[in-house]
């Protein structure tokens, strides 16, 4: 099962440890570093006690391990089979030709156990093969950090071209898309990978020229919910991947606070939209006004 | 019980995580039905495994705990943190290193008299060595043989242990990729810190957009409705209400889990005989799975349920009204330089029909079990709604009575255009 001690930060804490007593004795300032670094932060009151105080019987006084060899742990069933459904996931193949074997170890889940049944339906065209020779050449040059020419085509059709150092790719699931974040001469960005025509890796090597840019520019909206038709829990769970603050105001009543990324506006006043009266907008006045105006717009429809 | 940190039953601070990350609003008090002593404990808990992200509010009410996490910015889910608490004693893990470290030794299948002195024999260097008794340490190899990290061979009739094979694994982009993308991926997370333990930490180069991290507190529940799903096997659900005010029991056939990506809520689908109906149960409402006999009817039903995906918007398979199904219509009206609204209500409809008027005007309909599920959607057309109409008469009344409600909350009342 999931939740066994096996996977646990402690025994990952303490396996790294009898992994360095193994080759020489155990410092209690090395002890304390690993400790810090792979559990939690209170683990060090309890992990040192019981190694040093010999209730976990696995280090001697003298930093020195009974054990043989650095501690090793074949994969378990579940961890099999959890490796073993991938292979039906049509984005494995993004990563490798030939997903791996995993002989008669059966999938935990096939595509017929789970459906995603709200995600858009012009994502990635993930079984193109020049698709997936640009994500691997993508993310190799993200590995290696090299840079990139790339061409991509836009919304009018025209061709654009451009040398970038590729930093990271993001991943949208509602979208089910890519995009990589790069550097290009005179900008930082980002390039939907199913824009790409072409993509190969530039021989000059100007690394050092590409440019900082401006991080993201973050915008924040502050609402004023009201706990009808389980507005409350429908919100909070609907926002819930942006950093937020709620906090009650009356019996029924919520002020929440979203930040959030500017380039991400538009798609956030139509999110809003979609809790209807539930919800009201109160700043910034600009973001009210851009609420406003559609509802003005709406009201011209006739509805 | 004094205080620990590692803990034994998951399900206590999965209601609290879920407090402090989706809510965040209550304070100390606010926590009525749990004793102060526990929301302590849970809180400090909490603040041990996740202090990055834990921050901390005064209010009227009191001090407010909450877990802000921004999850386009952090590479992989913190919540899954959680999963690697589990507390055990002080002779299951000496046991377990020392045990793993015999059979990566041996060259051949050991019994357990043989395991049991070479036990002893790495205890023999302290000062007080722990006695290994032989029943715990069959429990212990059992374990391990279900595990899968141990083997047996029989010789004769007695069971003979070795260390489980090595197997091929994935590279660390394929683990952190799946890892936040794939069902039950706090697996893949054990597998990176797997990964880690062997080559070092690794730099990872996915980052996550519109990424709902709460799916993993239900990790468990969900693994075990897919393994009965794998077994074509009933199961019993023990569930709570939404305000997790009374407790059921529910026998059914779990068939399907149903994940959305818009607001990070999953669902099982499941047959229900005491209903005879397919229908839906939150799996953050399921407090445990208990696995059943195998069904017989698991592909028809199945079969049964794909039948029904065409008029599913979300996963309600009951109409409010009383009807088998509803329909709904609307029509959307947009400038010439807007043709991406049609390419909207194409990407975005789950089921259902859009045609093009004319150049500006796009209508969608469709025939669903629950019209009440596509006016979230519906809303987000605000601005361009020409039309609309519902089979649920009640339910049009409410979608417009709504919009008047949105007008007069932005100063918009009185019933003339602008």
């Amino acid at each position: 099962m999931i939740f066994s001690e096996l996977y646990g930060a402690y025994y990952n804490a303490v396996a790294e440890i009898l992994k360095h007593a193994v080759d020489h004795p155990l410092e209690k300032n090395e002890l304390r570093r690993i400790v810090e670094k792979h559990a939690f932060g209170e683990s060090i009151l309890n992990v040192e006690p019981s190694l040093t105080g010999e209730k976990w019987q696995l280090l001697r006084p003298d930093g020195t391990t009974p054990l043989q060899s650095p501690p090793s742990l074949p994969l378990t069933l579940i961890q099999k089979r959890w490796l073993a459904s991938l292979a039906s996931d049509p984005r494995i193949r993004l990563f490798v030709e030939n997903p791996l074997d995993f002989g008669d170890v059966s999938p935990l889940f096939t595509p017929e156990d789970l459906c995603v049944f709200d995600r858009y339906a012009d994502g990635d065209d993930y079984a193109d093969p020049a698709y997936r020779r640009n994500f691997r050449l993508i993310l190799n040059a993200i590995r290696n950090q090299y840079p990139l020419r790339i061409a991509t085509v836009n919304r009018r059709g025209n061709i654009a071209r451009m040398d970038v150092l590729p930093k990271y790719l993001e991943y949208s699931e509602k979208d089910d898309k890519f995009r990589l974040f790069c550097l290009g001469h005179h900008f930082r960005g980002t390039v939907n990978l199913g824009r790409i025509t072409c993509c190969t890796r530039c021989t000059r090597n100007y690394r050092k020229s590409f440019s900082q840019g401006m991080p993201p520019e973050p915008g924040s909206v502050t609402f004023e919910l009201t706990d009808e038709r389980n507005a409350l829990e429908r919100v909070l769970l609907h926002f819930a991947h942006f950093e937020k603050q709620a906090e009650q105001t009356g019996e029924r009543r919520f002020r929440v606070t979203i930040r959030y990324a500017k380039e991400d506006e538009t798609e956030l006043v139509i999110r809003i939209l979609s809790f209807g009266p539930m919800i009201r907008v109160t700043a910034p006045s600009y973001f009210v006004n851009l609420i406003r105006e559609r509802l003005i717009r709406q009201k011209n429809c006739g509805l | 019980m004094a205080y620990t940190e590692l803990i034994k039953n998951f399900n206590r601070i999965r209601d609290y995580m879920r407090e402090f990350y989706v809510y965040g609003f209550k304070s100390r008090d606010g926590f009525t039905q749990k004793s102060a002593r526990s929301y302590d404990d849970e809180r400090r808990r909490l603040e041990s495994w996740l202090g990055d992200y834990m921050q901390f509010r005064q209010t009227p009410a009191g001090k407010t705990v909450f877990l802000s996490v921004d999850s386009r910015l952090c590479r992989h889910n913190p919540l899954y943190k959680a999963w690697k608490t589990k507390s055990f004693t002080d002779g299951d893990i000496t046991l377990h290193f020392i045990l793993m470290d015999i059979v990566a030794q041996a060259k051949e299948a050991l019994s357990v008299r043989e395991i049991m002195e070479q036990t002893d024999a790495y205890l023999s260097g302290f000062p007080d060595p722990r006695l290994t008794d032989e029943s715990t340490l069959r429990k212990k190899l059992r374990e391990y043989v279900t595990e899968g990290i141990l083997t047996t061979e029989k010789h004769g009739k007695s069971l003979y242990y070795k260390r489980t094979p090595d197997t091929a694994c994935y590279d660390t982009d394929v683990l952190d990729f799946f890892s936040e993308v794939s069902c039950c991926g706090v697996i893949g997370s054990f597998l990176l810190d797997k990964a880690d333990f062997i080559n070092g930490p690794h730099r990872d180069h996915f980052t996550f957009k519109h990424h709902y991290i709460t799916g993993a507190m239900d990790s468990e529940i969900v693994c075990q409705l897919l393994l009965a799903m794998q077994e074509k096997r009933g199961v019993t659900l023990i569930t709570t209400g939404k305000n997790r005010d009374h407790i059921s029991e529910s026998r059914v056939v779990p068939l399907r889990i149903m994940i959305s990506v818009q607001n990070g809520r999953q669902y099982l689908m499941a047959f229900t005989p005491g209903s005879n109906r397919i229908r839906s149960f939150r799996t953050d409402h399921i407090l445990s799975v208990t696995p059943g006999e195998i069904s017989g009817r698991f592909d028809e039903l199945r079969e049964t349920l794909n039948g029904m995906r065409p008029h599913m918007w979300g996963v309600s398979t009951q109409s409010r009204s009383g009807r088998r199904t509803e329909e709904v219509t609307f029509t959307v009206r947009y400038e010439e330089d807007e043709p991406y609204i049609h390419q909207r209500l194409e990407r975005e409809k789950r089921c259902g029909t859009v045609e093009r008027v004319d150049g500006c005007t796009s209508r969608f309909s469709a025939s669903v079990y629950d019209a009440s599920e596509l006016i979230p959607w519906i809303r987000t057309f605000l601005c361009r709604i020409t039309e609309i109409h519902f089979s649920n008469a009640a339910l049009e009344a409410q979608f417009k009575e709504d919009i008047r409600e949105m007008y007069r909350l932005y100063g918009l009342e009185g019933g003339e255009s602008i």
